[in-house]
């Protein structure tokens, strides 16, 4: 399998806070990843760094065999394929649902309208929420605004799928129905880094979990022995913590 | 249960209790209330007889003196010169086209339909072509009247809507510049913002009429292209602000989420960031409208006969003297109607926006 995301020794600062620490991590296509962590520990900033929302100091990030350098080509073709859902879900509450899903096809791809109208339903009818087209984010619950988010980025059929903490916004009973829209991506072969503190999700889907704190990644390894059999110290404490309610 | 529905029914009635129940609760503050009552009654009495019942609506100075009210007949003499300043009389007709032709794209402009990039310029393009070519002339057998004979309330909403439509796009572009990420771009838009809100209006305009012609003698303008350029910098620094300070009350998100799914600058610009921060800046915007209006008479003092420079004219010559308070409270009608009608679109705007929010 070809590498879909290839991350070599990174370094990140904020001033003198060094964020990232020499990360290193490939993805191959088709590869859902869950990185979990204390607050702090860097992994939203790793996601951001994957398409320019953050400027890595040094090392290299390699996006489908595109070099993430200062080039705004560059930049502009990484972000064409990487779709992201962020924690605030972060729709334009000055559209609606379905200005929402057709404007970067139609700007970026330069899809026809009616063509991205079809589009946008058919991802809103995916997350199940095809009758809100018409209707602004605000009017709108938390967990539809996410799925509805998702579906935006679907439309501009991302090779890639970052999610950055993408339930830690929602009310407790609005967590599954995005956690069961994301298991429907991965169980169709997306490409997928998800931040996420739902270790449930990362059992059922991940094929890698990544610890990481205090900038470095600690430990990486498959569901069943990240979850059964912590190497470090750090993980089983962080597990631990997470696990305890 | 029974009171609620009884109140819904009948809400006059529940007014009346309501209004007994605060002003009068006893016997003092009973008497205050009707003492207060009377004193009003009293004024708009008093105003009723002066603005109505004595005045004066047509008619001649010494009728107006002989009457103890309002002589409102010194407005439907001279209205023309409010209206059109020193234009030629029998040319009062092209002015007053023109300044429907102003007021029409006024309106025009805050209609939704028209707020896209194509047809607002169009339609400020056409209406502007149709205003100079009516006022100035020279073509289509109009005979020419040169800008120094341009005046009154035509010439006012002239001023003002040349400024805000020179004044907006300016301010965008300090707005943006001033956010750049280049520190050099960023900080000359800020050093010019500052600089110009830091000069008193009357001075750029002094500066633009009386001292450009004195540095740079040929340079090929107007004193009313001059005096708009002037008031357009004035309201482009403080309308950048205005934005800035809407831009910068969006969430990261906004941009994140544009920057993330592709979207360049000026996309994310125009149709992320600019909408929103329009919108939050709505209520500082339309003041600042307000405000733009009102400064359009500081042109007096650069000898630029404008609606009220053409008031004071209409009670200065000798006959009419006596009559400037009428003039004056007309005048204050007419700006009351154009802040007010600004106001009230501007409420309008607000309660439509909060559906898409």
């Amino acid at each position: 399998m070809t590498a879909a995301v290839t991350i070599a020794n990174i370094n990140k600062y904020y001033g003198l806070f060094h964020a990232l620490r020499d990360v290193s991590l490939t993805v191959r296509e088709g590869e859902k990843v869950v990185i979990c962590g204390p607050s702090g520990s860097g992994k939203s900033t790793l996601i951001r760094c994957i398409n320019r929302l953050e400027e890595h100091q040094s090392g290299t990030i390699d996006v489908l065999g595109t070099i993430l350098d200062d080039n705004t080509g560059h930049i502009d073709e990484i972000r064409r394929e990487v779709g992201m859902v962020f924690q605030n879900f972060n729709l334009f509450p000055h559209m609606t649902i379905l200005e929402n899903c057709v404007l970067a096809p139609m700007l970026v791809r330069k899809t026809p309208r009616a063509e991205a109208e079809d589009m946008a339903m058919h991802y809103l009818e995916r997350v199940r929420i095809p009758e809100q087209a018409n209707k602004y984010p605000g009017e709108l619950s938390g967990g539809q605004q996410q799925r509805v988010a998702i579906a935006r980025a679907l439309c501009m059929k991302p090779k890639i799928m970052l999610f950055d903490e993408p339930t830690s916004a929602l009310d407790p009973e609005m967590i599954s129905e995005v956690l069961d829209t994301m298991v429907g991506l991965a169980q169709d072969g997306m490409t997928m880094i998800c931040v996420t503190h739902e270790m449930g999700f990362a059992r059922q889907v991940a094929d890698t979990v990544i610890f990481m704190d205090r900038g470095e990644i600690i430990e990486k390894g498959d569901p069943q022995s990240f979850f059964d059999n912590p190497k470090h110290e750090r993980t089983r404490l962080f597990l631990s913590q997470i696990l305890a309610h | 249960m029974a009171d609620i529905s009884l109140a819904s029914t009948l809400p006059g009635t529940s007014r009346l209790a309501d209004l007994r129940r605060k002003m009068f609760p006893n016997v003092l503050s009973g008497a205050v209330s009707v003492l207060g009552i009377a004193v009003t009654a009293w004024l708009f009495w008093i105003l009723l007889r002066w603005a109505v019942l004595d005045a004066v609506f047509f008619g001649t100075p010494e009728e107006c003196k002989a009457a103890s009210g309002a002589c409102w007949a010194i407005v439907t003499d001279r209205w023309r010169l409010m209206f059109f300043g020193l234009y030629p009389y029998e040319q009062h007709w092209r002015s007053a086209l023109a300044f429907l032709t102003l007021i029409g794209v006024i309106v025009l402009s805050c209609v939704p339909y028209f707020w896209t990039a194509v047809r607002l310029p169009i339609l400020w393009v056409v209406s502007l072509t149709i205003f100079i070519v009516l006022m100035r002339g020279g073509v289509f057998g109009l005979s020419v009247v040169t800008e120094e004979k341009w005046g009154g309330l035509t010439l006012s909403v002239f001023i003002f809507a040349a400024t805000a439509l020179i004044g907006m796009p300016l301010a965008i572009a300090l707005a943006l510049l001033r956010r750049s990420t280049l520190p050099l771009v960023s900080t000359l838009a800020a050093v010019v913002i500052d600089c110009v809100r830091s000069l008193p209006l009357v001075t750029i305009l002094f500066a633009v009429a009386v001292v450009v012609p004195i540095i740079a003698p040929n340079m090929p303008s107007t004193k009313l292209t001059r005096v708009i350029f002037g008031m357009s910098i004035f309201f482009a620094a403080y309308q950048a602000e205005i934005l800035r300070s809407g831009i910068q009350s969006l969430p990261m998100g906004q941009e994140e989420a544009a920057k993330a799914l592709g979207i360049g600058y000026w996309n994310r610009t125009t149709r992320i960031i600019l909408p929103q921060a329009f919108r939050r800046a709505l209520p500082p915007t339309v003041s600042q409208f307000a405000i733009s209006f009102k400064e359009v008479s500081l042109v007096i003092v650069i000898g630029i006969f404008d609606f009220l420079a053409s008031g004071n004219a209409a009670y200065g010559s000798g006959d009419w003297a006596f009559a400037y308070v009428e003039v004056y409270v007309f005048m204050a009608f007419i700006y009351f109607l154009f802040v007010f009608s600004l106001s009230r679109y501007g409420a309008h705007l607000e309660r439509r926006m909060r559906v898409g929010k």
